[in-house]
């Protein structure tokens, strides 16, 4: 094993308790449950809009940040809370590989847990393939640069997950949706976007590029990184 | 051509940089640093070493403080700590934890800078790949087995049969490697054990180890002080903090007293207690004619206080005990007394550790 996925299973292991399984599947159900009311309430070109609008407002709106914020927020921060942060931190092991492990830990939980039932969801609303597949690649962005913020976030504040919220609602929910200028400093209208452009269905304030669409939030999940990684150099471990 | 001052595994700097308080007796940038290990600082008048610090000392800190909020901890300390067994010791608070914290770069001083194994703990991974560390936090990762503690300690630092390590080190503090169960269900003790081996599994040069012997059975205390000897004994630095001092006793005399948050005293607690001219030191004789040997030292002028307490027994306080011992070896000579037992009464750990942390 390597040190980078010596961590990325420490991290793993950590991250799956019984709460999160519920939290997470009850997200996903409630989706499918949306999806089939879709299905008996319209066919066609409107249910392929309905189930576009609905992922873009709980699925990628609401869905995939809480529950990246979840994964990622206490992928290194439940470390520095319960101060075990140590055992990993004093071995000589370069702090990006920590930090990008906590990322991969958190993404590669996130996107199971988030991507299978949102694109279900669209299945079962829309039967459309183009849907189901932009509705994948939109969540698995912004599955990307939610964790990155979010592993950030864990390492700079106590009670990440409070300030997550509130990061949320105030800024990607309700600040980032007054106008173009906003939105373009919120992570959620770049994979907004990627949706609106695959399945060519108008979304509110999701009017970037394709390119943007997908790098944004790869270079916002490695900025994430970078700065976790910096900040593990500076940081009290006791 | 190499810097004969540069820090290197085996030696640390002898001129600390971007430090130094000149008038206060720490090391500054100017001057070489001159020995004011603890006992100087303590006792006024102790001779100054030659060096300062030490050219073997594997862990130093220079001048180190360190604050929370408002509150000082840890206030100007400096030590040099040598290869063998070094306890750490002071009342709960005193701030030894937070020192040993900054030694092993777990928190960073506020002011001044430590030097470890070759580096900074904080900034240079090689210098920290040479410590192992048992931090004092209980917390282990509760859903994993022991081993694979101790295994991903060996893997993160890079060593080649990380199994085999990990086996060896569990060995070492008598746990079994094939405990199937996860460390939430482990005892106190055993949690302890786990975190000497994986703080062991490297070999490291240094270990330090944050009241190591809490939660353990008299039986594993023993165990663990005869590991930390033959740890200290082969060569590496192992700097043990406890706040009990019967356990501090039995890890060696070499001991570093922190109170108050300041450096109180290092090095053998046997030459502290000799150094301390403040403390007149107790001993009693035991010997026939009790009261003509009294006598006799009464006027030998090395006494400061003399009883006959018990027949045959005198208990005598003097400020120079070798002087005492020299003329109580001569009026016995002289005068045919027959001398029995001559016995310290205060220069145990305990005494020298009240009368330092008392007068602090």
């Amino acid at each position: 094993m390597t040190q980078l996925s010596v961590l990325y299973r420490l991290l793993v292991r950590r991250q799956l308790t019984t709460g999160r399984w519920f939290l997470f599947g009850g997200f996903g159900l409630a989706a499918m449950a949306v999806a089939w009311a879709i299905n008996r309430s319209s066919e066609g070109a409107q249910a392929a809009t309905d189930v576009t609008e609905f992922i873009y407002l709980f699925g990628i709106g609401l869905m995939v940040p809480v529950i990246a914020l979840v994964l990622a927020s206490s992928s290194l921060g439940e470390l520095v809370e319960d101060e075990t942060l140590v055992y990993v931190w004093h071995r000589p092991v370069a702090r990006w590989k920590i930090a990008m492990a906590a990322w991969t830990a958190a993404a590669s939980i996130a996107l199971p847990f988030t991507a299978v039932p949102l694109m279900a969801t669209a299945a079962i609303a829309s039967g459309d393939f183009t849907s189901v597949a932009a509705t994948g690649a939109a969540t698995a962005l912004a599955v990307v640069g939610y964790s990155g913020v979010f592993v950030l976030l864990g390492l700079v504040v106590r009670r990440a997950l409070v300030w997550g919220l509130i990061y949320l609602v105030v800024w990607e929910l309700f600040v980032s949706r007054a106008g173009t200028g906003a939105a373009k400093l919120s992570i959620n209208t770049y994979p907004s976007s990627v949706l609106s452009r695959l399945t060519d269905i108008d979304l509110p304030l999701a009017d970037r590029a394709m390119a943007s669409g997908i790098i944004v939030p790869i270079a916002i999940a490695v900025a994430g990184i970078a700065l976790a990684g910096y900040r593990l150099r500076s940081i009290d471990v006791a | 051509m190499s810097n004969p001052n540069a820090p290197t595994p085996d030696h640390p700097p002898t001129a600390p940089s971007a430090i130094g308080h000149p008038g206060n007796g720490h090391p500054s940038t100017d001057h070489p640093p001159t020995d004011h290990g603890g006992v100087d600082q303590v006792l006024a008048g102790a001779p100054a070493a030659v060096e300062w610090p030490p050219a073997d000392a594997t862990v130093v800190a220079y001048d180190v403080s360190r604050s929370f909020g408002g509150v000082v901890a840890v206030s100007n300390v400096s030590v040099a700590i040598r290869p063998g067994v070094t306890a750490l010791l002071g009342p709960n608070g005193a701030g030894k934890s937070t020192l040993l914290r900054m030694l092993s770069g777990q928190i960073k001083p506020s002011v001044g800078r430590v030097w470890v194994a070759g580096g900074d703990p904080r900034q240079d991974g090689e210098a920290r790949g040479r410590v192992g560390l048992v931090p004092q936090q209980d917390g282990v990762f509760e859903r994993e087995r022991g081993i694979d503690i101790v295994q991903m300690a060996a893997i993160l630092s890079d060593l080649d049969n990380p199994d085999e390590r990990a086996r060896w080190a569990l060995d070492l503090v008598q746990m079994d490697p094939d405990l199937e169960r996860p460390i939430g269900s482990y005892s106190k003790g055993m949690r302890q054990r786990i975190k000497i081996a994986q703080a062991l599994v490297h070999d490291p040069m240094v270990i330090m180890a944050d009241e190591p012997l809490n939660g353990l059975d008299p039986k594993q205390r023993r165990q663990m002080i005869d590991l930390f000897h033959r740890l200290g004994e082969s060569g590496k630095t192992v700097l043990v903090s406890s706040h009990v001092l019967e356990e501090v006793e039995r890890f060696g005399s070499h001991v570093v007293v922190i109170a108050r948050g300041r450096l109180a005293a290092q090095g053998d607690f046997r030459e502290i207690r000799a150094l301390m001219d403040d403390q007149p030191s107790r001993v009693r004789v035991v010997c026939h004619e009790a009261n003509r040997v009294a006598a006799a030292l009464i006027n030998s002028g090395s006494l400061v206080g003399c009883a006959v307490n018990h027949p045959g027994q005198i208990e005598v306080t003097t400020t120079d005990v070798r002087r005492f011992r020299r003329e109580l070896t001569a009026v016995c000579a002289d005068q045919r007394f027959r001398l029995e037992e001559v016995m310290p009464l205060d220069d145990d750990l305990e005494s020298v550790f009240r009368y330092l942390v008392g007068g602090s």
